[in-house]
């Protein structure tokens, strides 16, 4: 029973899309519940594989309409769960359902929301049955479906600034993307003629031929199209901005992870491309200028959306560097990363469309001291500010840590100078990032609030449990970090490195070996940081002190400090060096001016390259194709 | 019992207590050589102590526009931090808590008060404010960068090819290899992290982001009582734990057995390097501007730890 | 093996991939993302090929029979083209609509223009 289970999952996704579409468009309620019940029901089937996958170490294996392999050849359509993908389904499911009951409330005054449903379901359902597949050509065709999906809600509120050219750049560079994945998928056919991962993995593990380097080369970029590193990550800034917070949601965790899915398994699978040193320098470097790249620029925006867009780019960055290790450390770092980034950034989105629900804009510049009327709003933005900033306990800090001592610890492995640069990069970007997060911060929820935003209140209950959600669990896997390395990370890591089994479950035993299949060796990952202790000692002195401060601070009359708004003594104003007060809020792009002045030169010259014309952003991706197909032949032998 | 003995080193020493008289007790000597270095008289030795008592007494005054629960948990963690991370810093052979990875701890331990400043300054809502902690931000930015080379360089230089990130494993290598200074590879990042030092103090040269003349003290402009009391104390403390810190990296060689004895010449060595590296520069220069400070960092003195890095690296 | 096909279809994808690249005109743009379909497409169908083969539509009992493997053209290629110019008409129809969209809303169609968001 349990193997259809994740082809159940797929297809109540796709048969919601199908119902809403028919019966939606009449009634809300018909909508909410069948969205939200297909969305359920998929995260109940994928919930309910983690006790065999994870804890028992099962694989499942499934052909669909039960077309078994025949004499040692794959005929079928395969899907295969091992740890590694039902390590990203678990991420997949728990991001459109959360996206899901956040956009009850939060879609509600937009129009054409049957349409919204469906786009959702199918999105969801492309993105789920990517992660779950396990043949090379349905994984091509549910990533068009999520493209397909994607650029339809970029687009989706047609009003808006900027939505249709952002759908529209991220449609043509998408389809480059897609374009490039094909052809290689065809080459890969041309060379193996079978297109079930498993066996096509077990046929190169001899050894590339060209074909298969040039397969190689197109399917990985077609990948990092998908996942928006740099030099791809145009189009991402300009999407996720445009889009409804609720899907800007789901991109940054869904869409980027899935791409980063499709990277892990091409490398490491089927292509078993980790132990050459090439491919791993190839993806230290690109994950090494998308972390910079993406920071940097973020720096320079004033718009929030688009701000947490870059630092997404910046995040991914982190993830493909660790993973390009290469190293069991590295691997489990790499997940980590992207399990919290799924979550953190989440989080920040889903605080940036409760800001932009109530006060009608997301522009930096506008926005102020908006912490006294949405006060559990700007806590779940702190939570998540830390949590990306790295700042422990929060999950954010772990997974930096694993990532930092990854890198440095290949370093000291290879002697290879070069990777304790890319730690000193990861660390100096990390603090870029706080930076950021610091700027947002005063920006949009401390400071002088503006007349405009006199009105808001929080947002509505439905929108803060997501919220609320996400924020316990960026806390829970800062602290209970142990626990999640030992269910999730592992078992996943292992997955990821172990090709023989993944090969023997769909294809039958022995069939690995016959074809000289051997798993990478890498050294068992040892991490440790963590001293409950200090976190103890450091909540009794925070107590103390607390009590200290409460204690000492009331004035003479006794009464604890409060500041009540009836109180229209001066003392209670802000400073203004004795003139009168009036609005001054320092915010936006206010902030950091020194520093932008100085890399003056550094920010025009990337501004002026993002220039918002699609045709660049194509050139950058057909020259970047080329350089990694040449880069691959050159050094891959 | 050892929750008794844990307690006390919290609480006492090498925490709570130790920390936060010695810390004092630096600023004091700061300001009276800063002060006979211009030819005036200064304030007494005991001057911060004074300081830190009346402000205690004193109203807190909490702002229209701030937001009360930031505002008054900022200076909280920015003293708890900086008397855990006391606790880290072995005292020449004596440390209270030791782990495998104690310069993982102190360094996200070290960015923690600068962050609880900032968060207190944002909370505040005044523009000054806001001038103040973007300017903080961008001096953290700055100096991170070569602290984080020069504790590299240190953890290879120590461990060897296993990378030693223990403070006590530094402090017995020491003990048997003689002081990291002597090294002679290390020097440039001993240099480094002396420059280093004033900038994660607040002191002059480097002290843009306080500046008392342009946007009056910054992020602290709203503060009174006992939460103002509480932020100058962090900053003496962050005086004494640099130091110490300094210290502990680079002249951990002096064992004499007496944990007494050795907390003197801590106390003693940490004065000397206060007056070297914070009171002599803060006379004789002036303020930096944002961008010259950033560009100094990330030039000069990053070009120090870079060095020493490369030098490490060589296996020299 | 068709040297001709693949010649023409790696000449379809660079063409394609030139129109997407340097031609300003958005429709020019779509049309260049169907070009690199069509490459994409003769690709697939090319590599199917078996020298002297047959459409693949047989009865169990022929394959039997012992017909040699090479009697008849490779037939999953072509299902594989089929979905790809499924999708390829799907993503230009989409592309061509947010033209259309775009043309009302920004008055050009000129990629130039339509550059609202940037830096």
């Amino acid at each position: 029973m349990m193997q259809h289970f994740p082809v159940l999952a797929v297809m109540v996704l796709f048969l919601g899309a199908f119902l809403v579409e028919i019966f939606g468009s009449k009634s809300r309620l018909t909508r909410n519940i069948i969205a939200l019940a297909a969305a359920s029901l998929s995260f109940v089937f994928i919930a309910a594989l983690v006790k065999p996958v994870m804890i028992d170490g099962q694989i499942i294996s499934y052909w669909m309409g039960n077309w078994t392999p025949v004499e040692g050849y794959a005929i079928g359509i395969g899907y295969e769960i091992d740890q590694l993908n039902l390590f990203f389904a678990l991420l997949v499911v728990l991001t459109f359902l959360l996206s899901g009951i956040y956009s009850i409330r939060y879609m509600e005054k937009d129009r054409h929301l049957g349409h919204y449903y469906t786009l959702y379901l199918m999105l969801s359902g492309g993105v789920l049955g990517l992660v779950l597949t396990g043949d090379m050509f349905n994984m091509f065709v549910m990533v068009e479906i999520m493209t397909f999906a994607a650029v339809a809600l970029t687009a989706f509120r047609n009003n808006g600034r900027g939505a249709l050219e952002a759908a529209f750049k991220y449609l043509v560079i998408g389809s480059i993307g897609s374009s490039m994945t094909l052809t290689g998928i065809a080459l890969l056919y041309m060379q193996c003629h079978t297109l079930s991962m498993a066996q096509i993995s077990a046929m190169l593990a001899k050894g590339l031929s060209p074909t298969g380097i040039m397969a190689l080369a197109l399917i990985f970029i077609g990948f990092g199209v998908k996942s928006f590193i740099v030099p791809f990550h145009a189009p991402a800034a300009d999407a996720y901005a445009a889009a409804p917070t609720s899907i800007s949601m789901i991109f940054s965790g869904m869409v980027n992870k899935a791409g980063v899915y499709g990277m892990i398994r091409i490398v490491y699978t089927v292509f078993q491309a980790m132990d050459l040193e090439p491919m791993s320098l190839l993806l230290v470097f690109l994950g090494t200028i998308t972390m910079f790249i993406g920071v940097t620029m973020a720096l320079a925006q004033h718009d929030f959306k688009r701000l947490l867009a870059f630092h997404s780019i910046s995040q991914i960055g982190y993830v493909i560097t660790a993973v390009g290790l290469g190293t069991a450390l590295g691997i489990t770092g790499g997940l980590f990363h992207a399990m919290n980034h799924t979550l953190f950034k989440g989080l920040l989105f889903l605080c940036a469309g409760a800001v932009l629900y109530r006060t009608g804009t997301t522009d930096l510049d506008k926005l102020g001291g908006l912490s006294k009327k949405m006060p559990k709003t700007a806590i779940c933005f702190l939570v998540g500010a830390f949590s990306i900033s790295g700042l422990p306990p929060f999950n954010g800090f772990a997974s930096k840590w694993m990532v930092y001592q990854a890198t440095y610890s290949k370093a000291v492995e290879t002697g290879n100078f070069a990777y304790a640069l890319v730690t000193v990069i990861a660390v100096v970007v990390s603090v870029m990032t706080l930076a950021s997060f610091i700027k947002v911060t005063q920006a949009v929820f401390f400071g002088q609030l503006p007349e405009s935003c006199e009105n808001v209140t929080e947002v509505p209950l439905s929108m803060r449990i997501p919220m609320w959600i996400m924020s316990a669990l960026c806390i829970f896997g800062g602290v209970c970090y142990g626990f999640v390395n030992k269910y999730l990370l592992a078992p996943a890591t292992e997955a990821a490195i172990n090709v023989s089994r993944y090969i023997d479950v769909m294809m039958g035993d022995g069939y690995a070996a016959s074809y000289g299949v051997v798993d990478m060796t890498v050294a068992p990952a040892g991490f440790s940081y963590w001293d409950p202790l200090v976190w103890l000692v450091l909540f009794i002195v925070v107590l103390l002190a607390f009590c200290i401060v409460i204690v000492t601070g009331r004035n003479t009359r006794g009464e604890v400090l409060e500041a009540k708004p009836e109180l229209v003594d001066p003392k209670y104003d802000t400073f203004f060096s004795g003139e009168e007060s009036m609005h001054s809020h320092v915010g936006g792009s206010d902030l950091f001016w020194g520093f932008r002045t100085d890399w003056k030169g550094y920010f025009d010259f990337m501004q002026g390259m993002h220039s918002g014309i699609v045709n660049d952003y194509a050139i950058w991706a057909v020259t970047a194709t080329g350089c990694a197909a040449l880069f691959m032949f050159l050094f891959i032998h | 019992m050892t929750i008794l003995k844990d307690l006390f080193y919290i609480l006492v020493f090498p925490g709570a207590l130790f920390a936060a008289v010695i810390g004092l007790l630096l600023a004091g000597i700061d300001r009276k050589v800063l002060a006979r270095m211009q030819k005036r008289v200064g304030p007494p030795l005991r001057q911060p102590f004074y300081d830190f008592f009346k402000l205690m007494g004193k109203e807190t005054i909490i702002p229209h526009a701030a937001n009360k629960a930031a505002y008054l948990a900022a200076p909280v963690m920015s003293v708890a931090s900086l008397m855990l991370m006391m606790l880290f810093i072995p005292i020449f052979g004596f440390s209270a808590f030791s782990g495998r990875a104690d310069l993982i701890v102190l360094l996200y331990l070290i960015t923690i008060p600068g962050v609880a400043l900032i968060i207190g300054g944002s909370a505040s809502g005044s523009p000054y404010a806001g001038i103040g902690i973007s300017r903080e931000m961008v001096t953290m930015m700055a100096y991170e960068l070569p602290f984080i080379i020069v504790l590299l360089a240190v953890a290879r230089k120590v461990g060897g090819s296993e990378l030693c990130f223990s403070m006590q494993g530094i402090a017995d290598w020491q003990a048997a290899n003689g002081c990291a200074l002597f090294h002679w590879a290390l020097i440039p990042a001993a240099i480094a992290m002396l420059l280093v030092i004033p900038a994660e103090v607040g002191t002059q040269p480097f002290d843009v982001a306080e500046a008392e003349t342009e946007i009056c003290e910054g992020p602290l402009i709203e503060y009174s009582g006992a939460p103002l009391g509480l932020f100058k104390l962090a900053t003496a403390i962050k005086m004494f734990v640099m130091t110490a810190l300094f210290t502990a990296l680079f002249l951990g060689g002096i064992r004499t057995g007496f944990v007494a004895l050795d907390a003197v010449i801590l106390v003693a060595i940490c004065a000397v390097l206060t007056v070297l590296c914070m009171t002599l520069i803060h006379a004789v220069t002036a303020r930096l501007k944002i961008e010259h400070l950033f560009k100094f960092y990330w030039t000069i003195v990053t070009g120090l730890a870079l060095i020493s890095l490369i030098l490490v690296w060589l296996g020299l | 093996m068709i040297i001709v096909n693949y010649i023409a279809s790696v000449l379809l994808i660079v063409l394609g991939l030139y129109t997407i690249c340097f031609k300003k005109h958005l429709i020019k743009i779509v049309i260049g993302m169907g070009i690199i379909d069509y490459g994409i497409n003769l690709l697939l169908v090319s590599i199917g090929f078996n020298d002297g083969g047959t459409a693949p539509i047989y009865s169990m009992s022929d394959l039997l029979n012992g017909v040699s493997a090479t009697f008849f053209v490779d037939p999953v290629p072509q299902a594989l083209t089929l979905t790809s110019i499924v999708i390829g008409a799907c993503v230009d129809a989409m592309a061509l609509a947010l033209v259309i969209m775009i043309y009302r809303k920004y008055k050009s169609v000129n990629a130039d223009d339509v550059r609202r968001l940037r830096g």
